[in-house]
């Protein structure tokens, strides 16, 4: 099936990665009313951890703007999941929480998160735009360079 | 009222404390809808503070863990307010988000998180698996290790 989204990936050459399934007590994502809770995600391919270390001292800006983007299709590849296989059913991104992993003086994280950001208006439009918070973290789950949290409205 | 959850707290021991007032200008939790947003709630135990410092240097993993379970508890505290008493009115927990005060560098966000979430699933069974996020801070109110904040659907 290939909706307007999915076309969209198509263009921009994107693949979604196999969705990482969570190892606790927890669930990937919950769905209540027209809401989709997706769980924190990082930048990796299936098990694969593609970007790991601190931003500003292991990665550089670009590198970290990358890992953002990768981070944006794991949310994607569970949002796809919780639509039942149509991304079309995506009504707009209502949060996205951006954590990045960086020493105390970096304060760049925006811009970070801004990668993500970028994604998700290049796939979904002026829908993709979500009220946003970011955060600097001293440290993230097995050392992943950014983690990102959102809230989607679907139909 | 003993109701079906608060018989299960009690076969696990778990006495719920008077919920914690806010320390400023915010309410514990807002009801919007079918949706109950519960402020971060700490580890708080007969109405002192427990567990300040940081995982990876004060703490080890498994009392970040008991931190965080305390700290489920006190969530639990606040539903139960939310749900004017009766929490079987729970529908299921939806979404925790939680901050662990960490060391430079440290990586064990998700098992220190696992004592909250493990919480839920052992008071309210399926209805307690919920999305999440795990991540790491440089400093928490009162310089707690652990801090969570949840949404719960409730009928």
């Amino acid at each position: 099936m290939a909706g307007r989204v999915e076309a969209r990936l198509a263009e921009l050459g994107l693949d979604l990665p196999p969705p990482f399934a969570p190892a606790a007590t927890y669930e990937a994502y919950v769905i209540v009313g027209g809401l989709v809770f997706v769980s924190g995600q990082g930048p990796v391919w299936g098990t694969e951890i593609r970007h790991t270390g601190k931003v500003g001292r292991d990665l550089d800006l670009a590198a970290g703007r990358e890992a953002a983007r990768l981070t944006v299709l794991n949310l994607v590849v569970h949002l796809r999941t919780a639509c039942e296989g149509d991304l079309d059913r995506v009504r707009r991104c209502v949060k996205l929480f951006g954590l990045v992993n960086c020493g105390p003086d970096f304060a760049d994280a925006e811009t970070v998160v801004d990668g993500a950001c970028g994604l998700l208006a290049d796939l979904f439009g002026e829908a993709g735009r979500p009220a946003l918070s970011v955060t600097a973290a001293p440290g993230l789950p097995v050392g992943i360079a950014v983690e990102l949290d959102a809230v989607f409205e679907i139909a | 009222m003993a109701g079906e959850i608060d018989r299960r707290l009690e076969e696990l021991g778990i006495e719920l404390p008077r919920p914690a007032a806010p320390v400023a200008n915010y309410l514990p939790f807002v009801t919007a809808g079918k949706l109950v947003f519960v402020a971060g709630q700490l580890p708080v135990s007969d109405g002192e503070i427990k567990y300040v410092g940081k995982v990876g240097r004060d703490f080890g993993i498994e009392e970040g863990k008991a931190a965080a379970r305390l700290v489920g508890v006190n969530i639990i505290a606040q539903v139960k307010a939310a749900c004017g008493g009766d929490l079987d009115r729970v529908v299921r927990c939806v979404k925790l988000g939680g901050f662990v005060n960490c060391v430079e560098g440290f990586g064990e966000q998700p098992q220190v998180v696992n004592g909250c979430s493990d919480l839920m699933v052992e008071v309210f069974g399926d209805n307690g698996r919920h999305a999440r996020f795990a991540v790491g801070a440089n400093a928490l109110p009162l310089g707690v290790a652990v801090e969570i904040d949840a949404v719960f659907e409730i009928g």
